[in-house]
């Protein structure tokens, strides 16, 4: 099928994934794209382009239909929240289903094997059991409903990066914000698998995915196919750096020993209360409370009708900042949970299947996706 | 003019809710009468909400000669019609930045204005910071010397949450980054340096009109001699958020986040010292509140407001010129993958 004569819809287009979708289909010269929106004051990004910005929610299929118009090529990248990951993909996939699609690509993730694949994962037939993890659980139930309307007649196709990144990725904007503030340790001397996957690359195998008619009702892992480790990939992103931060090495028995002591497992309990807190399955589950719901949108409308300039004095005034610093304790920053599991998989998964079925070759290797993110954090004030 | 000036705000977006409508409350001399938006129960909503006595008005030309002032807080598209409106009716309008989306729209507006002798203010707010007369003064006293060049930076994560959404429609808002807050940028730079009398505009336009990044360098010829400088602004990254202007003397710097302070950094006896300056005796109350109280006085005697519709004429020509004569941000980054990146460029 020739995707380059048809309008493309992209969900999550206000995202780091699907902002560069739509602009490599602008790039490639598609003749429509629509980029699904559900909030327009995020879409900056897409609104520099020749895109069609469609209002509407993942959760509400009313707002799909007609977002979807005449598209029938769906590049689903959208995630919202936990529910919003299977319910949300499901009311895409029907509404797809529904208008005729002829494509259906779906972004899930390596991380349906968990946040620390284990070994046996290399491969896409590996099975996958049920992690804990409300993100990867949910990720892995979206495959099968993916795949179930594969079998009603939606053309489908399962992508499955892992750590994508490239310009706009909080990988590394995240990543030289914690260098600057002393929060970054290599774990267990950075030996992790990185399984990096260059944005480009990841978009590459979506457009093959959608002229390709053997890619339908599969999937595939999509990676750089370098074997990069986490050492690698701090290590590359403190070279950019002015001055570039000592990182220091946390072994498995200096993680072990910083957990458990109770005042540990207290400081753990109140910031994962925290993470609770922030998190969006709790502020629905907040907002069902009609009183709570009031309050929070009159908050929230007070905050954001604001002037831009009122709204940055009160970040700067309650600590809000890209740069607020963390004392790391003896010279040494222990990470969180969840950012040992993330850096401990040895697990490099295998793209054997995507080059044989797609002819996928990954194009922009490390060295060029470093230097290009390298340019762009300078453009954006990330470095100096 | 006697007695309280018949005010009346037109849109009740964003903006309306969080300055005009308490700027309007708090001014002794300003009697709201009425919130217009085509939305009745936005309008009834915030009548309701914040204990107003005044209208809610659905159409405005129920209002044409039935008050003695309109702000005008619109959606860009809608700004120069409906000024003219008022201005034929004998009302006089504070406008909203931009006046209008077209320099010619300003200048019509305008004379319209000065042969009705009514005023046209425009929403340039940041004019009332203390900073604003103050670096005059700091530069007047000659505390940073000869002045060389000067580097204005505002950007951050877009998140204008506006009632109509009609940022992103060039035909609505007349374009990005540089018509929403680089109005309020060259407005400044303008009132303190002068003319701009050369420019180089670059943006990141992929074919909408609607830029999220923009640089300019301009040199201005006033009555400081020729300065440089260098804007950037930017709807999706944090910039630095700061003006620095650099003498021979000293620098002094304008932070958004403290705009009522000019702080002086220079050196005494081979040490980096900073100080904080800041205008006693100046009025209290927000930058909008100042604003609407320049505009009132403006009304009672017929002086002339800070901001005028000629200093946006002159603001949007330019503006139109940057749009004319643009050019690309290179963004290796964002080429074609596999392909060969330049990697001087992006240092730029």
């Amino acid at each position: 099928m020739n995707w380059r004569n048809e309008t493309v819809f992209v969900t999550g287009a206000t995202g780091f994934i699907g902002g560069r979708v739509c602009e490599r289909l602008v790039q490639a010269g598609a003749p429509k794209v629509r980029a699904l929106v559900h909030s327009m004051h995020k879409a900056a990004r897409i609104a520099r382009m020749p895109v069609e910005l469609c209002p509407g929610n993942l959760m509400e299929p009313e707002t799909l239909r007609q977002a979807l118009g005449d598209a029938k090529i769906v590049i689903h990248c959208g995630l919202g929240n936990a529910g919003a990951i299977v319910r949300g993909t499901e009311n895409m996939l029907a509404v797809a289903l529904a208008a005729g699609a002829k494509r259906f690509v779906h972004v899930s993730t390596a991380a349906v094997y968990g946040i620390t694949p284990p070994p046996g994962s290399e491969s896409e037939d590996a099975p996958i059991r049920k992690t804990g993890d409300a993100y990867c659980d949910n990720k892995a139930a979206a495959e099968r409903v993916v795949l179930r309307y594969g079998r009603r007649g939606l053309p489908v196709t399962i992508l499955r990066p892992s750590i994508v990144w490239g310009p706009y990725s909080a990988w590394s904007t995240r990543l030289v914000d914690d260098l600057r503030g002393g929060r970054v340790s290599f774990i267990d001397g950075g030996r992790g698998a990185c399984n990096t996957t260059y944005v480009d690359n990841l978009i590459d195998a979506m457009l093959l995915s959608l002229e390709n008619d053997r890619a339908l009702n599969e999937t595939f892992f999509i990676t750089d196919g370098d074997k990069v480790t986490w050492g690698d990939f701090i290590r590359a992103h403190v070279a950019m750096m002015a001055a570039p931060p000592q990182v220091g090495d946390a072994s498995p028995e200096e993680i072990m020993a910083a957990r458990p002591k109770a005042v540990g497992m207290i400081m753990g309990s109140v910031k994962a209360a925290g993470r609770v807190i922030r998190s969006k399955e709790f502020r629905e589950l907040l907002m069902r409370i009609p009183v709570t719901e009031a309050l929070v949108k009159w908050a929230w409308n007070w905050v954001t009708s604001l002037p831009p300039e009122k709204r940055d004095r009160l970040r700067a005034r309650f600590g809000v900042r890209r740069t607020a610093a963390v004392a790391a304790k003896n010279g040494k920053y222990i990470p969180d949970p969840v950012t040992v599991a993330t850096q401990s998989t040895t697990v490099f998964f295998g793209i054997e299947k995507a080059k044989r079925v797609l002819g996928y070759e990954p194009r922009v290797r490390f060295g060029e996706g470093i230097q290009r993110v390298e340019q762009w954090l300078r453009y954006a004030a990330y470095l100096d | 003019m006697k007695g309280p000036v018949r005010l009346a705000i037109l849109g009740c977006g964003a903006i309306t809710r969080s300055e005009h409508i308490p700027s309007a409350m708090a001014h002794p001399q300003v009697q709201l009468d009425a919130l217009v938006d085509a939305d009745l129960s936005r309008a009834n909503g915030l009548i309701q909400n914040r204990g107003l006595t005044c209208k809610a008005v659905a159409d405005y030309h129920d209002l044409l000669g039935r008050v003695d002032a309109v702000i005008n807080a619109l959606p860009n598209h809608l700004h120069t019609v409906i000024n003219q409106d008022f201005l034929s009716a004998g009302v006089n309008v504070l406008c909203e930045k931009p006046l209008t989306i077209t320099a010619m729209d300003a200048r019509a507006c305008t004379e319209l204005a000065e042969k009705k002798k009514l005023v046209l203010a425009v929403g340039m707010n940041r004019r009332f910071a203390a900073s604003h007369p103050l670096l005059k003064l700091v530069m007047q006293e000659g505390l940073l010397g000869t002045v060389r060049d000067y580097d204005f930076q505002y950007g951050g994560a877009f998140d204008w949450r506006s009632a109509s959404g009609f940022y992103f429609d060039r035909a609505k808002a007349g374009g990005g980054a540089l018509v929403d807050f680089g109005v309020h940028m060259l407005d400044s730079v303008i009132d303190w340096f002068g003319p701009v009398t050369a420019f180089d505009y670059q943006d990141d336009d992929w074919g909408s009109g609607i830029e999220a990044n923009a640089i300019l360098d301009v040199k201005h010829d006033g009555h400081w001699g020729e300065i440089k400088g260098r804007l950037r602004l930017s709807r999706t990254f944090s910039l630095k958020n700061r003006l620095l202007i650099r003498g021979s003397q000293a620098n002094a710097e304008i932070s958004v986040q403290d705009p009522e302070v000019v702080v002086l950094h220079r050196a005494i006896a081979g040490k980096a010292v900073s100080q904080t300056l800041r205008l006693d005796d100046y009025p209290a109350g927000s930058s909008y509140l100042r604003q609407l109280d320049n505009f009132v006085q403006s009304v009672a005697t017929g002086s002339k407001p800070e901001v005028d519709g000629w200093q946006a004429v002159r603001v949007l020509e330019l503006i139109e010129n940057c749009y004319a004569h643009k050019r690309r941000i290179p963004e290796p980054w964002a080429e074609t993958a596999g392909t060969k990146v330049a990697r001087s460029e992006a240092r730029a």
